[in-house]
């Protein structure tokens, strides 16, 4: 039996999971057992697909056994194999903190249970996303993830959930519908939909129709990266959600989009880098996003304009269209998947902690909840750029592909990108400092306040004094953090490895060979004739 | 040389556990630390200093992507800092034991701190990879803003670490670009290739003046001199360590590493001693107006620090020996003095040198030490201050009259050193104001308490670095020598200085007697220039200038962000939409080139529907009415549903009507909870935006298709389709085969979207109503007879009994039907999913037709539990063939001959398309459940609440309007 049978099984066994889920809907332990062993078993087998891929090219699986042209293909490339280890292992650390959270459908009377079969979808829905060979498949895979993202962001069904809800909603159906046009239009003229046949082929569409047809999936694919001017919709969104949920969003979701750039940008539009239009596309994103940032006072709104801001590094190392640029910006969407969850994470602890999530009602933590403290500051510090964390690690990749490229524009974007790092710094410094060091405002009548405290951002989930009067953190919601706290901060030990993968995705990337051919030559095994294997 | 840095941090990581065991005495544990470091960095002195100096070097990789390695490298230069941040830093750790108060809360936090700056400091000085100097780099500040913040509830000390980070910071950032820049022309980080390459050319004067940024804002020069004064918030320990020994030397470093490769660069010698000479006065005149005595300190740093650079920035071989014996002499004195002032404010309460008087007869001990320490501040001989005066004099006396190989004019030349002179002058000023302002007894004067005696072990490390001070001044000669592997590196000039006591009566002799003389002067005179000073407050002031530029940020900030994050979903969408327009649009018109052939339609009842279509889509946008609206949408839909039949895709067709029905008929039930209008119009002018947009858009993507099937020239891939279908898929159904087989993968993730879907909706209606949607024993249909008896819990005039019947009559036909199409859907029109369509549109008419309890009736099932088999079904049957040595979601003919069916030929992919029934049912039920009983319930509910008469239909929903 050949291993590549085990590509699709990171979607597969989510979805198994989450009918299961449904299944003993009434247990809540059972629940928990399946999702918490489904995304355990799915972290290793990435782990197994990556060191596949980084060994022996592409792995690519044909489903149904169907040939290639026909059928579904998955690929497990190095960056696909990267992108699905990062974002399964956050994933399982967020899963573990909402099990810690344990409030979280249990305390309400709801007819389905739909935390863990919705969370395990979203799981699906990624992982398909990152290993579709297929251009259709792709938008299906969005549709899984961003379907029950619907659902999360909703959960608990509040007044401003709901309005935020129906803000991400709506934008994502527009964006969908535009990806379906892309595809409809990209099928027209190339009559397929997978995408190594799609880049075999499009050599065969005039030019001008090309970037018709590039410009359309890049306009797509930038709303759900969040590529300004169409991000306004991301800060609106997500801070009322629930810790976990606004975490694996911000972590996860914006970087399919950005994942789903960089694959058709390099696989299909090789030789159409559209270097100038998206290196202002970086800049205006890195630069609006933080100041964005810089003026708000509540923490998840802030850590979301951060998150639109930082989506511009990626750009910017897209728009270079070099190795060295690809590789930062591979290296960027590692970082920023493991420390911007991080970060949602830690701010949930702050308002478990302080009851609130606004700048102008928290204080005093540095001393009250020193370790609470240690945890915001180390991924904040990273997020800022700071060495020798990995924001810091990213970047330096990023202004070395800047400064490679000569012209006064990729010069202004590495000006730009560090301006945008000085800002996330100051931002980030003003949330420690008045969250942190200013001594906390008068707790004139604590329970008050902490009753309210839900409205800027949201009321929180579940009974609200279960989790308003705790002095002490609960440990199995501050384990999960620490862990990836510490996974973060070990992006530095292990940058040389990290940094090897990337460079080499980044190379594989460019050549596309590798990717085109892994798909179109059929393996020893995946390569029966259709018309005569018609069974076994 | 990494070992050294390691464990620096690994013992700044166990420091807290240490001070909770050992409380402040682990202090003098952690000051072992850097003792050892230093004790290595001595035993290596022959080797790396002196005339045949050899760079000890060890480099362990990294990151070899980014040419950013851990190597390391001490040379002469560094030898010099690392016993400096070393020495000092033992020093200050064993202060640290009795500058805090035993017990204190807040020291397990200091020492982690303080020791992993240590730890920071040692790597920056000994980095040799460029990139590896700016992670040791922004590691001091970051620690430095900790250190700073360490009482953080005053207002003034958080904003100071503040200002300190981002001053820092900014300078940082320009620096690591000009590094970035310097180190990808020349291919390589390291620094000491990068000198020996001497790269030249318009970006790398650039390069350098981004460095030079950051080696200026490091070293508190102006005009970013502000955040070190503010700085003096950080516990005194910090002072001594950080912003007069450690920190601010970085920037003082880094010039003088590069100054053998770049001195010569445009700018640097401009910039650099105009910086310096200012800095050194400006310092120094702020240094005279201070009361606080940590302040005068910390101006009087400022001072020397504009002092430095402008030394070790003239780059000229006497200047290297005076700029290394000056950074070895500041250190030594400055540390000592601040140490001075924590002694001071420990045992009196206070620093402000308006209250302290008296202690020169109280304290003889530490009056010694600090006039040692200020003596040599002040260059007094024999002190070690005065010998790199001295040389510095001479330095520049040298540049001066013979240019010394740095091409500056003569009269630059003599400028510059009547403005050392100034300063120094003003140094002695300030050096006497301070052992006047601690020490002396002064009229009205009254310390807030009585001191505390001295313990021994407080005073001990400002005794060391005084007599330390006092001593090397002797050792100007094998210091000299020291030097050299450094200074050598500069072109030799024509004069070579040497570090001595006694030069003989020449020039800086004179010039460091006028400098003694003019500051006895000005501080005999201080009350007359303190009121000179006051006049001139009102000057610019570069703290002024970066607080109005943080505020022009913050307002920036708000103005950008008010405008582009404005919380209008429409505009969001407006946005969106005309991207679409103008980008891919864009490309679309200038690739147009006539319309080339187009075929209007194959069957003129096309044009028909489209043209239906068209109307009722614009219809529906126009309407008022959400029903109307929603009814007008439906008959779109069913355009399409006509249009596949058209285009010979009965399956499309069926499937489109049956979702076409089901979607209206949910919109109907979620209608009645909604107010019957649309909210108000836009205004219209907008209203006109929308349709030009909304035009636009359409006619672009009319154009994107058009384009595209312009541009085919290849078989599409669907030719091959039917036959393959049959061939591998066993199926003469080719929509079903690709539903369940070709691409099956696609509909199991669908599968997921519907389960989720379902269990959405029901989650947010059933929290919105309040109630759960369980199948329980229900009390309301309790009725003796089974038949019909849910009907019964309707209202008599809404109830139509013939309807139940007739319900009830087809209900299992219609169920049977269903199942017959999951069977024959593989060759057949039909398949798993329009008979889930279809087995749900029987449990809407069981529904329409007695309500919520009917529906219970009818399907007594937990809809979440279907969902979840569906997809379990389907996922296993996906996972199957794996079992057998097959692909994932790889289908198998089964056929054969069974008793009373016959012939059988089973396709493996029907258990897949079972799956797929089972959950289009449970969505089905869920939504019904949800949607209908739910909302029904909660109407209900309300109903009984408010006015037993008002109508349900009218009551306005939240949430979801």
């Amino acid at each position: 039996m050949n291993v590549n049978v085990i590509i699709p099984l990171p979607v597969v066994l989510p979805l198994l999971g989450a009918g299961a889920c449904l299944v003993f809907g009434r247990s809540a332990r059972a629940q928990r057992l399946i999702s918490f062993g489904v995304l355990s078993a799915v972290v290793v087998i990435a782990a197994v697909l990556l060191v596949r891929a980084d060994t022996d090219g592409p792995q690519v699986v044909h489903l149904g056994a169907w040939p290639a042209e026909l059928g579904i293909s998955l690929v497990a490339d190095r960056l696909s194999a990267l992108m699905l280890l990062v974002s399964t292992v956050v994933t399982l650390c967020v899963l573990a903190y909402s099990l810690g959270q344990g409030v979280i459908e249990f305390g309400r009377d709801t007819p389905l249970s739909v935390y863990f079969p919705t969370f395990l979808v979203l799981s699906a829905g990624v992982s398909n996303a990152f290993l579709s060979g297929d251009l259709f498949n792709l938008f299906v895979g969005f549709e899984v993830l961003l379907s029950a993202s619907y659902v999360l962001i909703t959960l608990g069904g509040t007044g401003p959930r709901v309005r935020a809800g129906t803000t991400y909603v709506v934008v994502s159906l527009l964006s969908s519908m535009l990806f379906l046009i892309a595809i409809a239009a990209t099928y027209a003229a190339v009559g397929t939909v997978n995408m190594a046949d799609v880049a075999q082929r499009m050599d065969s569409v005039p030019p001008g129709v090309q970037l018709v047809l590039q410009l359309l999936l890049l306009t797509a694919f930038s709303i759900k990266a969040a590529v300004f001017p169409l991000s306004a919709w991301l800060p609106d969104s997500y801070p009322t959600a629930p810790a976990p949920v606004t975490a694996v969003f911000a972590g996860l979701l914006t970087k399919v989009g950005v994942y789903a750039i960089i694959r058709t940008q390099t696989l299909l539009f090789p030789d159409s880098p559209l270097s100038d239009f998206l290196l202002w596309a970086a800049l205006l994103t890195m630069v609006v996003g933080i100041l964005g940032a810089v003026a708000q006072s509540d923490i998840k709104r802030l850590l979301s304009f951060t998150l639109v801001s930082h989506i511009g590094y990626m750009i910017f190392g897209i728009a270079l269209a070099s190795e060295l640029g690809l590789t930062g910006a591979i290296f960027y969407v590692v970082h920023h998947i493991t420390i911007q969850t991080t970060l949602f994470l830690v701010t949930g602890l702050i308002e478990v902690r302080g009851g609130s999530t606004s700048l102008d009602r928290l204080g005093g933590l540095a001393r009250s909840a020193p370790l609470l403290a240690v945890m915001f500051f180390v991924p904040a510090m990273n997020l800022g750029g700071i060495p020798p964390f990995s924001g810091f690690l990213g970047k330096v990749a990023l202004v070395q592909g800047g400064i490679d490229r000569a012209g006064w524009l990729s010069t202004l974007v590495v000006a730009g990108s560090i301006v945008t790092s000085l800002l996330t710094l100051y931002a980030i410094a003003k949330t420690w400092n008045r969250a942190f060091w200013q001594p906390a405002p008068e707790d004139l009548d604590d329970l008050d306040h902490r009753w309210s405290s839900g409205t800027k951002s949201g009321e929180r989930w579940g009974s609200v004094d279960a989790l308003s009067n705790l002095t002490k953190l609960p440990t199995a919601m501050v384990v999960p953090t620490l862990v990836l706290v510490v996974l973060g901060s070990s992006l530095t030990l292990v940058a040389g490895p990290l940094y090897g993968v990337s460079e080499r995705s980044a190379t594989e990337l460019m050549e596309r060979t590798p990717y085109i051919s892994a798909v179109l030559t059929d393996d020893t095994d995946a390569g029966d004739d259709p018309s005569t294997a018609g069974g076994e | 040389m990494l070992l050294l840095v390691a464990i620096h941090l690994v013992a700044a990581a166990v420091a807290p556990a240490l001070t909770r065991l050992m409380d402040r005495r682990a202090f003098l544990v952690l000051a072992l630390v850097p003792a050892g470091s230093l004790a290595w960095i001595l035993a290596q002195t022959s080797t790396v200093t002196g005339p045949d100096a050899r760079a000890v070097e060890q480099v362990t990789p990294w990151v070899p992507a980014l040419d950013l390695e851990l190597a390391f490298s001490l040379g002469t230069l560094s030898w010099f800092l690392a016993v400096l941040v070393t020495g000092v830093g033992a020093l200050v750790l064993v202060y640290c034991a009795w500058y805090f108060r035993p017990g204190d809360p807040e020291i397990w936090r200091f020492s982690a701190v303080l020791t992993g700056f240590a730890g920071s400091m040692l790597g920056l000085v000994l980095s040799e990879d460029f990139l590896l100097l700016f992670v040791f780099w922004e590691l001091t500040t970051v620690f430095s803003y900790l250190l700073v913040g360490h009482n953080p509830e005053r207002k003034a000390n958080r904003r100071a670490a503040m200002n300190a980070l981002i001053v820092t910071t900014f300078g940082g950032l320009a620096m690591l670009v000009g590094i970035i820049v310097l180190g990808q022309r020349v291919g390589t980080y390291r620094i000491a290739d990068i000198v020996a390459a001497e790269p030249s050319g318009a970006a790398v004067t650039a390069a350098i003046a981004l460095i030079l940024v950051g080696a200026v804002s490091k070293s508190a020069l102006v005009p970013f001199h502000f955040w070190l004064p503010g700085a003096m918030a950080a516990p005194t320990p910090v002072s001594a360590y950080l912003h007069a020994a450690a920190m601010v030397k970085a920037g003082i470093f880094l010039v003088a590493l590069l100054a053998p490769a770049f001195a010569d660069t445009p700018l640097w010698r401009p910039s650099l001693l105009v910086l310096g000479v200012l800095t050194m006065l400006v310092g120094g005149l702020r240094a005279l107006r201070q009361h606080d005595v940590k302040l005068l300190l910390a101006y009087g740093t400022v001072s020397q620090l504009g002092f430095l650079m402008a030394i070790v920035g003239l780059g000229t071989r006497n200047a290297a020996l005076a700029g290394v014996a000056m950074i070895c002499a500041h250190a030594l004195f400055k540390a000592a003095l601040f140490m001075v002032v924590g002694i001071v404010d420990r045992s009196c309460g206070t620093r402000d040198l308006r209250q302290l008087t008296g202690l020169a007869r109280r304290m003889p001990v530490l009056l010694v030490v600090t006039v040692l320490a200020a003596a040599s501040m002040a260059g007094i001989p024999p002190l070690t201050g005065f010998v790199a005066k001295e040389t510095v004099f001479a330095a520049f006396e040298e540049v001066a009259r013979t240019g010394d190989g740095t091409g500056l004019p003569s009269w630059a030349g003599w400028l510059v050193l009547a403005g050392l002179v100034v300063g120094s002058l003003l140094t002695v000023a300030y050096s006497l104001r301070f052992v006047w302002g601690v020490f002396a007894d002064k009229d009205g004067a009254e310390l807030p308490r009585e001191p505390d005696a001295i313990p021994a072990g407080f005073l001990a490390p400002a005794a060391v670095l005084a007599v330390l001070s006092l001593v090397v001044g002797f050792l100007g000669r094998p210091w000299t020598t020291l030097v050299e592997g450094y200074s050598t590196a500069f072109p030799a000039g024509e004069h070579e200085e040497y570090l001595a006591l006694w030069h003989g009566f020449e020039l800086p002799l004179l010039l460091s007697a006028v400098a003694v003389a003019g500051g006895v002067v000005l501080h005999l005179q201080r009350y007359r220039t303190e009121v000179l000073q006051a006049q001139f407050t009102r000057l610019p002031d570069a703290e002024r200038g970066y607080q109005w530029g943080m505020r022009g940020v913050d307002r920036l900030a708000v103005e950008v962000t008010g405008a582009t994050q404005r919380g209008s979903l429409p505009l969001y969408l407006g946005t969106i939409v005309l991207a679409l327009v103008l980008v891919p649009g864009f490309a679309l018109v200038r690739q147009f080139d006539g319309l080339g052939d187009v075929v209007a339609w194959q069957h003129p009842a096309q044009a028909v529907v489209a043209v239906i279509m068209a109307v009722a889509a614009i219809a529906a946008v126009r309407s008022r009415k959400r029903l109307k609206a929603v009814i007008l949408v439906g008959v779109a839909g069913y355009g399409m549903a006509v249009m596949f039949v058209l285009h010979g895709a009965p399956d499309l067709g069926l499937t489109q009507v049956l979702v076409e029905t089901v979607t209206l008929v949910i919109f109907l039930l979620v209608l009645r909870r909604l107010p019957a209008y649309f909210s108000d119009r836009p205004l219209t002018i907008a209203r006109w935006w929308r349709v030009a947009i909304g035009v636009a858009a359409g006619v672009a993507v009319g154009g994107f298709a058009l384009a595209a099937s312009g541009a085919r020239t290849l078989p599409p891939v669907s030719e091959a389709f039917a036959r393959e279908a049959y061939d591998f898929g066993g199926g003469e159904n080719v929509v079903n085969v690709t539903l369940v087989d070709i691409r099956a993968w696609d509909t199991m993730g669908e599968l997921s979207v519907l389960v989720v879907a379902a269990t959405g909706v029901a989650s947010l209606i059933f929290l919105i109503t309040g109630r759960t949607g369980r199948v329980r024993p229900d009390e309301a249909i309790d009725h003796p007879s089974r038949w019909l008896r849910a009907g019964r819990t309707l209202s008599e005039e809404r109830r139509s009994v013939v309807f139940e019947i007739v319900t009830r009559l087809v209900f299992h036909m219609i169920m049977v039907f269903s199942l017959f199409l999951v069977f024959s859907g593989h060759n057949e029109p039909g398949g798993g999913f329009a008979g889930g369509l279809i087995a749900g549109l029987a449990l809407m008419v069981r529904y329409l037709a007695g309500g919520r309890h009917e529906l219970d009736e009818a399907a007594p099932v937990d809809a979440g539990h279907l969902l979840g088999l569906g997809l379990v079904i389907a996922t296993l049957s996906a996972l199957a063939p794996l079992a057998f040595g097959g692909e994932v979601l790889q289908s198998a003919v089964v056929d054969g001959t069974l008793p009373v069916l016959g012939y059988v030929k089973l396709v493996t992919s029907l258990f897949f398309d079972f799956g797929v029934y089972l959950v289009v049912v449970g969505l089905m039920l869920d939504v019904l459940r949800s949607l209908g009983g739910g909302i029904d319930r909660g109407a209900e509910a309300e109903a009984e609440d408010d006015d037993p008469s008002s109508v349900p239909d009218a009551a306005p929903a939240e949430g979801i309007s």
